[in-house]
């Protein structure tokens, strides 16, 4: 039994009338790449604006690694990356001061070191002065990447990391959340619309409906679970489908 | 190093590589500059006038000597004071609007508020930016001033007079950091950019613009140009005997005048800088003394702005959705 990285008892999020999360009990194990899968509008960016600490729940606990997200955010925001979906940086300053910047805030007292390491690591060395504002959305996500990992964190959010890329930023983009999970054992939670996504890098699933998470097993009970559907997309079509009351 | 100061840093990193920014600074140094060029070159005239009548009178053998002119330089600055109070102002307004506005509408701020920074360092990392900024501008504006006085005017400037232009630049800088900070705290505590940003226009409009202007139409004595009672031939104190019968319309329109920071902004400026005759003659000390409310005004309303800019700029403002 391997220790949890998110647990979740009754998270919940309304914005006025609206519940975009209703009562999320959720167990996320540490070393797992877990794939939140929902339609627009499911809740899923909710779900990890909560997680991150960027939105208060309505109700609900959360523990991140141990710390109560409600009661020591701070200690949560330590441990943690994000990757908000469509990451912008200051487009006036260089990959190397927006990264910096990042990560003194991230408590890196002399951040250079470390951000050689890591555009080494995502292979985008040769960019470090050249200023944002110049860069295609692929660049701007491998940045934004960096950014996220730059304080090695034990827990790595990615809200939607492969829209609006290319074929092969999505693959150079799994591969590097594959080799994250594996070469650093980070725990990734990563939320798609895309069922390739999950089953070529997660390693367990979540289907969230309007606000409910109607399933969440690992990808391999899920794949054993339906043996009678033809292919997962049927199963993700499946649960995904409006709930009928 | 905090994270207040990795936010200025980074502010400022970012203001200066900001081409409109530059434009912004650039025109106000431009303008202020040019309205003492053209104010010294006629100061140098009428020095070398002086000169030339000395000189002449010299030549024809005659002891009797010339009154120098009363030439106060620093007066060259009206036009450069009042372009601090108007567009500086205007200025300072869409700087501090930006270091809120640009965050806010990226998603920059996400990123921002997923690291563990604390209570007041992106607000003071900010309002420390602007301070610096300010600082900076008001510096260079200055100084170029004080230069063009120097060279163009070949204006005798002394120590004291250094002195007047340092008090002077620093009522201007808190003036700036004013404008910017209330600015920034609009901008911060609306839920719509836009919303912040008209609101703080109309205050500048109100401030600025309007109620001074009420205060300055309805003052007879500037209804003529050159002033009604010297068109009138009448004499300073007759002109206190017919103004002491309109004592009360008097004193509201100067209530008016007197409601604006604005005008204790320029009432202060004036007085240090000689700009305003009886102020020219007295020493700092009582110049100080006799503009103590406008002072402790000016002061007080910044730092307000300052703390209002502290306290709205949060986490909790700058993540509200639909910005
Ligand atoms: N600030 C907000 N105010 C009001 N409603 C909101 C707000 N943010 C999100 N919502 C609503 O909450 C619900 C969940 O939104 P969320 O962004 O979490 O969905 P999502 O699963 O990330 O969708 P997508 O795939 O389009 O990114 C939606 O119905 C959305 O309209
Ligand atoms: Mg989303």
């Amino acid at each position: 039994m391997s220790e949890i990285a998110i647990r979740t008892a009754g998270l919940s999020k309304s914005y006025g009338d609206k519940k975009a999360l209703v009562g999320l009990d959720l167990e996320v194990r540490a070393g797992e790449i877990f794939g939140l899968l929902g339609h627009n509008g499911a809740g899923k960016t909710t779900t990890v604006n909560l997680l991150t600490t960027l939105l208060p729940p309505t109700g609900g606990q959360m523990v991140i690694g141990g710390h109560d997200g409600t009661a020591n955010p701070d200690a949560v925001r330590r441990i943690i990356g994000y990757l908000p979906e469509n990451v912008q940086f200051y487009d006036n300053l260089t990959t190397l001061e927006n990264l910096r910047y990042f990560g003194r805030l991230s408590g890196l007292r002399r951040p250079d070191a470390r951000i050689d390491q890591v555009l080494e690591y995502l292979d985008f060395t040769g960019h470090e002065n050249e200023r944002l504002g110049t860069f295609s959305k692929g660049m701007r996500q491998r940045v934004g990447i960096a950014q996220a990992i730059l304080h090695e964190p034990a827990v790595l959010f990615l809200d939607e990391p492969t829209s609006g890329l290319d074929p092969q930023g999505v693959r150079k983009l799994r591969e590097i959340i594959v080799g994250l999970n594996r070469d650093l054992g980070m725990t990734i939670f990563m939320n798609t619309h895309l069922l390739s996504e999950v089953t070529k890098t997660c390693t367990s699933i979540g289907v969230l409906t309007a606000g409910e998470l109607r399933y969440h097993d690992s990808l391999a009970a899920t794949l054993d679970a339906f043996p009678d559907e033809s292919s997962l997309e049927d199963i993700y079509l499946h649960l995904d489908s409006p709930r009928v009351a | 190093m905090t994270d207040t100061l990795v936010v200025a840093r980074k502010e400022l990193l970012d203001l200066r590589r900001d081409r409109f920014m530059a434009l912004l600074l650039g025109f106000i140094l431009v303008a202020t500059t040019l309205s003492v060029i053209v104010g010294a070159a006629q100061f140098r005239i009428k020095l070398d006038e002086y000169d030339q009548y000395v000189a002449a009178l010299k030549a024809s053998g005659s002891a009797v000597s010339a009154a120098a002119p009363q030439l106060f330089p620093l007066q060259l600055l009206r036009g450069s004071i009042e372009y601090i109070e108007l567009i500086g102002g205007l200025f300072a307004i869409v700087v501090g609007y930006g270091m809120v506005a640009k965050e806010k509408q990226r998603a920059t701020i996400e990123l921002l508020f997923s690291r563990p920074v604390r209570r007041y360092s992106v607000a003071g990392g900010k309002v420390l930016a602007l301070a610096i900024t300010w600082l900076v501008a008001v510096a260079v504006v200055f100084t170029v001033i004080t230069g063009v006085l120097l060279i163009v005017g070949r204006a005798p400037l002394q120590p004291v007079d250094i002195g007047r232009l340092l008090i002077a630049a620093a009522v201007a800088w808190a003036y700036l950091l004013l404008w910017s900070s209330l600015a920034m705290a609009l901008a911060s505590s609306t839920k719509h950019l836009s919303t912040g940003l008209i609101a703080v226009l109309v205050l500048w409009l109100v401030v600025v613009l309007i109620i001074p202007q009420i205060g300055d139409t309805m003052d007879p004595d500037n209804q003529v140009p050159g002033g009604l009672f010297k068109s009138l031939q009448v004499a300073k104190p007759d002109e206190h005997a017919v103004l002491a019968h309109f004592a009360g319309y008097d004193t509201v329109r100067n209530g008016l005048e007197v409601s604006s920071v604005t005008k204790h902004f320029e009432r202060l400026s004036f007085a240090f800088l000689g700009i305003k005759d009886v102020f020219n003659q007295l020493p700092i000390a009582a110049v100080a003394r006799q503009t103590l409310a406008y002072s402790l005004s000016l002061v007080l309303a910044s730092a307000a702005a300052v703390g209002l800019a502290l306290l709205t700029t949060t986490r909790k403002t700058l993540l509200r959705r639909n910005s």
